[in-house]
């Protein structure tokens, strides 16, 4: 009895514990500055959101580059704020695991001729107090896997943000060229008005230059629907509303693509190491397997309740005494629970390789993806741009040389500003590929379909009508 | 400058195929190096003769053996400068397209070698000569084809005056097209009652490439689209003037190796056609021209007295035929109106500059970048400004004080007073048309009318 009671004094002692100052935030926090180099607000009180909303209003100022992107829509993100009071339930379910169990009181008064009886008695779940402990550190585990979840979801916004931004620019910069193939073709066009109201060109040649005008118009408007689009999911991520998406501003171009790509021969060794998913994973296997030895060690007890018991009656002395009453394990011996823990941790395992296995690859790919997209994106900026350009430049020396007519130049205008827009395309899908590649490195990417995106029509060589 | 060297020494391609054993035996073969017209080459043995001179080009020396004329040909790839900063890739003779000149005298007995240095074989056909059929060279018909890097030797007597011509019967379309030809005059032995004696006698063959600007090599397929009309294989401005002293009895001999036919015009004077290639024309036959046709294959010999003084423009009247390389597939611009529409342009192509829209003209002035190694269109200049002619056109250049024998550029005519076309300074009057014809149509073609109006037509 003695030992039983200091072993509870110890478990209540030990199982005890309070709400953070941080409310488990500070973790979240500090990956995202680690990870990012980000900084991350919680919007608990008034003062933090008129905050946060100076920092929104400060970075819309300016054309808003990647990292600022990333900056607000970490700020500014309403899903990102909802998931940090994850973290608040998370807690308190941590907090409300370490409370001693509330103990039971019962009173009963009973008559029995002239005795009168009452019977006292305090009642305390012995199998919950007993697993106090453990039970604690199972909340304390799943805590972790809140922050880690938050903090992943942070970077999974993060990397999401940073892609609907290169798509946005991107888009943006296929919408000019677009423009500037339909100035080409406009300029045809009336130009070949004129020619036939002078009577240089009949109806069929005519009819040619204003072909080429309407097929510019329709990828002018599709252009625009695209950066329409694009914009707006944009827009969604950072988190803007009314006025605010007004205010948004990208820059003109994406950036400059790096003379080299990185080597990184050690990707798959650093991903698995960083990875949080693959963290979160182990975690979580980990807590599974502490509940199943805590499933095996109540087996048994955890049908037992102990209690106090102080009987007085007005004829004899008071009783006093405790009792402990015992389920009898006659049809649970609590087996099932324990094949549902061992299965589950099992399941963990598993869960936990393949994990690993899909994270392996997935930095594999992402690191190829990324290779392959600088390789194709230098050959474009490198090899077929120049080229282009080269075309554009002899066919202007040719066109001074009355060789060939203003048409076939502008035809080849046409051609080389769409050798432009597919290089952007590859630009684009470059820095895709780099986001993902950093996503890879710290969670599961979003690996966009490599070659799909790159879908430009080859310039369509109209040239020598 | 004739330059002789011989090739075996310079050469490496001759070291390497042809035979020095073989070669020893054989008169040098001279090289030209310049484009240039050179100097008649006045006759230092066998018999006397009038030497012609070769607008662009020159006479092949020979070498007498045994009373026999040895003259030394090398078939080989050259480059032709065709207009200063134009050079073109061409198979020629000794080191020039079209190959040198050979003059000889009615009843030479005449052997040529003819040495190939192409890649294919080759063989050699003499235009209009009589002569044994085993040396009319015609692959496969009269003879073995020359292989690359063998010599063959031709021998028979100049029968007939007149002027020939030579060039491959082997793979003919594309060793003409690669600028294989040349010119032969054979001068009568003596006083001839059909030929008479002149003071100058120029001679060139009418040529045609079809050279990509900014290329070398002419696309030997072409049949008929040629972009390059040449004299001598040069175009104008890079075609040298034919000189005379006022007075002078002047031939101009011409050949047509091209694949139409060219009416060569001479401005200021008449000239009699006074013989083929088949000989010299009956006195009873010719009669007084100022363009005559010289169809495919044929040569032409005009005579005239050049009495006239000035710099008179003689070319080909087929007027594409006056310009060197252009599209053939450009569109009309005259009258179009490029106002705004320049500026919209310019945006997408920064350098454009708007051409035709007043005609051509334009052209001869604009001194625009063009492709490298083309011949602009119209570059040459006059004393009044640009000439706007290229290709087959050249002047003849009459002066009173230019010396007998002197073939140098006398420069631009000075004309006396009075006799040059002037700026009219009197009030002008207004023409007067009748009101119905002239007005509507004129105003009709010219309206600015909204897109998809049928009118103009």
């Amino acid at each position: 009895m003695r030992r039983l009671l200091a072993f509870l004094s110890l478990a209540l002692l030990g199982g005890c514990a309070g709400f953070s100052a941080d409310g488990g935030f500070g973790p979240v926090q500090l990956s995202a500055r680690t990870h990012l180099d980000k900084e991350l607000r919680w919007a608990r009180s008034d003062a933090e959101r008129a905050a946060i909303q100076q920092r929104v209003a400060e970075l819309l100022t300016r054309p808003l580059d990647a990292e600022a992107a990333v900056q607000l829509a970490l700020l500014n993100n309403r899903g990102l704020q909802a998931s940090f009071h994850e973290l608040g339930i998370s807690e308190a379910d941590f907090v409300q695991a370490g409370r001693l169990p509330n103990p039971g009181l019962s009173l009963a008064s009973l008559q029995r001729g002239d005795e009168h009886e009452l019977e006292r008695g305090l009642h305390l779940n012995l199998a919950r107090l007993l697993a106090l402990p453990w039970a604690g550190q199972l909340e304390a585990r799943r805590f972790e896997q809140s922050k880690q979840r938050v903090a992943l979801e942070v970077l999974s916004l993060a990397a999401e943000t940073r892609k609907a931004w290169i798509e946005a620019v991107a888009a943006e910069q296929a919408r000019r060229y677009a423009g500037q193939v339909m100035e080409a073709a406009e300029a045809g066009a009336e130009l070949a008005r004129r020619m036939a109201q002078v009577g240089n060109f009949n109806a069929l040649q005519r009819a040619r230059e204003q072909g080429f005008y309407a097929d510019a118009a329709l990828g002018l408007a599709r252009a625009e629907q695209q950066q329409r689009a694009r914009r707006e999911r944009l827009t969604r991520l950072l988190g803007l509303w009314g006025e605010q998406a007004t205010r948004l501003a990208l820059p003109e171009r994406l950036p400059e693509l790096p003379a080299q790509a990185d080597e990184l021969p050690e990707i798959e060794r650093i991903g698995m190491a960083r990875r949080l998913d693959v963290q979160g994973a182990r975690l979580a296997s980990e807590a599974l397997a502490r509940q199943l030895g805590l499933s095996r060690v109540t087996r048994l007890v955890n049908v037992l309740e102990l209690g106090l018991v102080r009987n007085s009656s007005n004829q004899a002395p008071t009783q006093r005494g405790w009792e402990l009453s015992l389920e009898l394990p006659l049809f649970d011996w609590g087996q099932a629970r324990v094949q549902r823990a061992e299965s589950q941790y099992l399941q963990a395992l598993e869960r936990v390789a393949e994990t690993a296995i899909n994270a392996r690859s997935e930095l594999r790919e992402a690191y190829g993806n990324y290779r392959s997209a600088h390789a194709i994106a230098q050959h474009h900026l490198q090899e077929i741009v120049p080229l282009r350009q080269r075309i554009a430049e002899e066919n202007l020396l040719r066109y001074n040389g009355m060789l060939i007519g203003v048409f076939e130049l502008l035809a080849d205008t046409r051609a080389q500003i769409a050798s432009v827009a597919s290089a952007i395309d590859a630009q684009r899908d470059f820095w895709l590929a780099k986001a993902d590649l950093d996503q890879a490195l710290l969670g599961k990417p979003g690996l966009a379909q490599a070659g799909a995106i790159t879908a430009t029509p080859a310039a369509a060589d109209s040239g020598g009508h | 400058m004739v330059s002789r060297r011989n090739f075996l020494g310079g050469a490496a391609l001759a070291a390497g195929t042809v035979s020095k054993v073989a070669m020893a035996a054989l008169p040098e073969p001279v090289i030209q190096t310049s484009p240039d017209t050179q100097p008649p080459l006045q006759p230092a043995s066998g018999r006397p003769y009038n030497p012609v001179v070769t607008l662009n080009g020159w006479t092949l020396p020979w070498r007498m053996n045994g009373g026999v004329k040895e003259f030394h040909l090398v078939a080989e790839p050259v480059v032709r400068e065709m207009t200063p900063g134009f050079k073109a890739h061409l198979w020629g003779y000794n080191g020039q397209s079209p190959g040198p000149t050979i003059e000889v005298v009615e009843g030479d007995r005449v052997r040529i070698f003819v040495t190939n240095k192409l890649p294919e074989v080759t063989s050699m056909h003499w235009h209009g000569q009589r002569l044994p059929c085993g040396m009319d060279g015609v692959t496969g018909l009269t003879q073995a084809p020359i292989a690359p890097g063998k010599t063959y030797v031709y021998e028979f007597v100049a029968r007939r005056p007149g002027t020939f011509m030579y060039h491959p019967h082997a793979d003919e379309m594309v060793q003409m097209a690669m600028g294989m030809m040349g010119l032969w005059i054979t001068h009568p032995k003596g006083k001839h009652p059909l030929i008479d004696p002149v003071d100058r006698d120029y001679v060139f063959l009418l040529n045609a490439y079809d050279i990509e600007p900014g290329s070398a090599t002419p696309k030997i397929m072409t049949m008929l689209d040629f972009n390059l009309w040449t004299w001598n294989s040069r175009v104008f401005p890079g075609i040298a003037p034919l000189v005379a002293r006022q007075g002078e009895k002047v031939r101009i001999r011409v050949g047509n190796l091209t694949m139409t036919n060219h009416p060569i015009h001479l401005h200021g004077h008449e000239f009699m056609v006074t013989g083929t290639d088949g000989g010299p024309v009956p006195r009873s036959a010719r009669w007084p021209e100022v363009t005559t046709d010289v169809a495919v294959g044929q040569m032409r010999q005009l005579d005239f007295i050049a009495d006239e003084e000035g710099d008179w423009a003689f070319h080909c009247h087929k007027s594409h035929h006056t310009m060197n390389a252009m599209g053939h597939n450009v569109p009309t611009m005259i009258g179009v109106d490029h106002r705004q529409l320049a500026r919209k342009i310019t945006q997408l192509v920064p350098d454009y500059m708007v051409m035709g829209e007043r005609g051509m003209h334009d052209m001869t002035e604009m001194e625009m970048p063009l492709p490298d190694n083309t011949a602009a269109m119209m570059t040459g200049h006059g004393p009044f400004g640009p000439v706007g002619m290229g290709g087959m056109f050249s002047m003849l250049k009459v002066r009173k004080d230019q010396k007998a024998g002197d073939y140098s550029d006398p420069g631009w005519f000075k004309h006396p007073p009075g006799t040059l076309a002037h700026e009219w300074q009197g009030p002008l009057a207004e023409p007067a048309r009748p009101a119905a014809s002239a007005g509507t149509p004129a105003v009709e073609v010219n309206i600015r009318k909204p897109t998809g109006a049928h009118h103009g037509h």
